[in-house]
């Protein structure tokens, strides 16, 4: 088997991001990332934004976000991005084969208001850190201000293509580059050995304006489950434009580096069999339509097990219980990622909507637990939080519901929550 | 670690039923049940002083806890311990009142009471571990209380194996891997034939039995009702739009329908484009005026209420349910509208 091109699977040249800084030239050398600030206003230019503002928050600075909305991991085909992100910078066509330049340890991120968005914090240093992806990663922050007609859904447009086209624009900066690692990933339809074959059933968000997310630049909303390649997501077939629920959000970086698809490939003794993306409709009989059919799907294509996750609260449970009741009746074990809502004390019952055959859940946290955040030195993203109505340096107590990508139902983090043992 | 314990007027020996009624003191040292308590604790764990309110007292006025609490933190208390109660129903209830408002205020507290006792549910998420059913069984069940108050001061969890009962919260920590690489490896326990393995118990929920139908709605004083985040223009309550902690109410005197600008919809779990648009979709108030004149109602509440249902717990749902039926009961209210987005 070649490691890329003509046999399906998609090579991810890596090149590893340990410093990040502004100045007159985009480079990337040995580890550091220049952002040329003039190429990255250029690349941000659109009626709909008044001003942008360019900032570094780098692992370990004392440097609170607030108000994060998406993130977007650099990556490129080649001059131009050659078909990342489909269907907002490439043509509408299914990515992820051949090779894929992407800069890890990075991320460009946009902070501040949108209509439907929430506080959504990001400690870089101190106790709240470990509970974030974004904190683990040295970010190019973009801080924004409407333009004074602009519509919020043109602003939040012109956020997305150019949180994208400064992702690409980084990345081609080591198109030429030596990769720190060349990571082959195979086409799942093509592996033919005995292991137990896996899929992942990925629920997207699909509310609306502000809460939608992108599947070649279209929205699922009113479709039905659709199966594509894991490797797309590496190309960034799906984009996130769902800015609530700041602890249960999907960025479109976590889209791009899917943890339950990393996890399943870092295995040996589990196959990554198929990817199965499915809106998560906000009526009962859709829900039963879609997790029906996406079971009939996954029966389809031979899968032994499914993992299921989603995006949102309570409401994105009751997507994901269905599917799990409707795959186990199909003969496909099930394991679903949930966070828990299981009051201030952890008391309460942890999940609105359960399963009714299956069992196996994964707990990715208490969204209502506080925690306590120390003062920093800087905040990006604005200057008070209005949660607490108090200014976004001060040292704060929040639920965890409110610190961005703390209890991902992709399954990023270490958060748990338990019993006593 | 400087102990105070609660007692009972009984155990305390201020008297039986007839001293019921006695209001919360409070005396240095260890008294009754609790002198054997001491002893079982060492002088490493001293009681320093010991509480008690009557029965009929405590169960009346819940006020009593959180100022006994804070007269034991004045004379250095650095742990709370109550009863045991066996199976007594009020005593069990001041006890599960006096540790929750301890942990509240941030001492740490212990109760001991029968898993039969109503009143366990009061003491929250706070620790409560099993005692006898009867005063018989004191000395057994003291001993399972000094070594459960032990293990807590010596800043341990305590978990069934000490006896514990109750509600066990349920706490936030950070595991060896991330939830991806554990969904995965428990997909392999599911493969494996283990159809009991998960991280989240299930939960068990309140079966509610629905009133009777009203006799006759053209004689109903009917209620609008709301969970649609649904308030005044401009928020003026601020009434979260997420995980709700409060009700709100408005007046509807002289409103034949509610107009887009004067009300809104600030729920956060919904597009309120269209809610914001006709807010008579999320608060019929337009066709329930229609009704009130045909007479298909006897009336309208001159008010309504809101809150927000979008994340809310189960504990804050249930306690706006509690206060609104309450409410609801005063104003001869027969029937209610309850629209849910």
């Amino acid at each position: 088997m070649s490691p890329s091109g003509d046999d399906g699977g998609l090579s991810r040249l890596v090149h590893e991001v340990r410093e990040l800084v502004l100045g007159d030239r985009t480079l990337y050398e040995s580890g550091r990332l220049t952002v040329s600030e003039e190429a990255a206003r250029s690349l941000l230019r659109d009626p709909a934004l008044a001003e942008v503002r360019l900032a570094c928050a780098s692992p370990g600075e004392s440097v609170r976000i607030i108000g994060a909305l998406d993130a977007v991991q650099p990556c490129s085909k080649g001059p131009g991005g050659g078909g990342v992100f489909p269907g907002f910078l490439g043509p509408a066509l299914p990515p992820g084969r051949g090779e894929t330049h992407v800069l890890r340890g990075t991320a460009v991120l946009a902070a501040g208001h949108l209509p439907r968005a929430q506080e959504a914090v990001i400690d870089m240093s101190g106790p709240a850190a470990p509970l974030s992806p974004l904190a683990a990663t040295h970010n190019l922050v973009i801080e924004f201000e409407r333009a004074p007609d602009a519509a919020w859904e043109e602003v939040e447009a012109a956020l997305r293509r150019g949180l994208l086209r400064l992702a690409v624009h980084l990345a081609e900066a080591a198109l030429e580059a030596e990769p720190d690692a060349v990571e082959v990933l195979p086409d799942p339809a093509s592996f033919p050995d005995g292991r137990p074959r896996v899929g992942i059933v990925t629920n997207l968000q699909t509310q609306g304006k502000f809460k939608d997310v992108f599947v070649y630049g279209r929205s699922l909303s009113g479709g039905l489950p659709t199966l594509i390649s894991p490797n797309e997501l590496d190309d960034g077939a799906v984009v996130s434009g769902q800015y609530g629920h700041p602890a249960l959000k999907n960025p479109t970086y976590l889209h791009q580096t899917h943890p339950v698809v990393a996890a399943l490939r870092e295995r040996d003794d589990l196959w990554l069999a198929a990817l199965v993306l499915c809106p998560e409709p906000v009526d009962q009989g859709t829900k039963e339509l879609v997790s029906a059919h996406a079971a009939r799907l996954c029966a389809g294509l031979g899968l032994d097990a499914a993992i299921l996750t989603k995006e949102g609260g309570g409401n994105a449970d009751a997507d994901v219980s269905l599917k799990m009741d409707r795959l186990e009746e199909e003969g496909i074990a099930t394991v679903g990622i949930f966070a828990e809502m299981a009051g201030r004390d952890g008391t309460g019952p942890s999940l609105v909507v359960p399963p009714s055959l299956a069992k196996a859940m994964v707990s990715t946290g208490n969204y209502d637990e506080r925690v306590s955040l120390p003062s920093c030195a800087r905040a990006l993203g604005g200057d008070r939080l209005a949660l607490l109505d108090r200014p976004a340096t001060d040292e704060l107590e929040l639920p965890a519901a409110a610190v961005y990508c703390a209890l991902n139902p992709l399954g990023w983090g270490r958060l748990t929550c338990s019993e006593a043992a | 670690m400087r102990i105070a314990h609660y007692l009972n007027q009984f155990f305390a020996g201020v008297g039986g039923e007839d001293a019921a009624g006695a209001g919360p003191d409070l005396r240095e040292g260890a008294v009754g049940p609790g002198k054997r308590l001491a002893a079982l604790m060492g002088d490493e764990h001293p009681i320093v002083a010991t509480a008690f309110c009557g029965d009929d007292h405590a169960s009346g006025h819940p006020e009593f806890a959180a100022a006994l609490v804070e007269e034991m933190r004045e004379m250095g208390a650095e742990l709370l311990i109550a009863g045991p109660a066996f199976t007594s129903g009020r005593y069990g209830l001041a006890c599960g009142r006096i540790v929750s408002a301890a942990a509240q205020a941030g001492l740490p507290a212990l109760a001991a009471m029968h898993p039969d006792n109503p009143g366990l549910a009061e003491a929250g998420g706070t620790p409560v571990v099993a005692s006898g059913a009867t005063a018989r069984e004191m000395r057994p069940s003291l001993e399972r209380l000094a070594a459960a108050a032990r293990k807590l001061a010596a800043g341990e969890e305590l978990t069934t194996e000490d006896g514990r009962i109750g509600l066990v919260p349920r706490t936030n920590r950070l595991a060896k891997r991330s939830a991806a690489q554990r969904a995965a490896a428990l997909v392999l326990e599911r493969l494996g034939g283990d159809r009991e393995a998960t991280e989240i118990p299930l939960p068990s929920f309140d079966q509610v039995t629905p009133a009777a139908p009203v006799a006759d709605p053209a004689d109903a004083l009917v209620a609008l009702l709301t969970e649609g985040g649904f308030v005044p223009a401009g928020n003026p309550d601020r009434l979260e739009s997420a995980r709700a902690t409060k009700w709100v109410r408005h007046s509807l005197e002289g409103l034949d329908s509610v107009q887009a600008g004067e009300f809104e919809s600030v729920h956060g779990g919904f597009s309120t484009q269209w809610a914001n648009a006709d807010p008579n979709r999320i608060l019929p108030l337009d066709v329930a005026r229609e009704l009130e004149r045909e007479g298909a109602i006897g009336g309208l509440h001159s008010e309504y209420f809101a809150t927000t249902g979008n994340g809310t717990t189960v504990a804050d749902a249930r306690r706006f349910g509690v206060e609104w039926a309450a409410e609801l009961h005063q104003a001869h209210i027969q029937a209610v509208i309850l629209t849910a987005t």
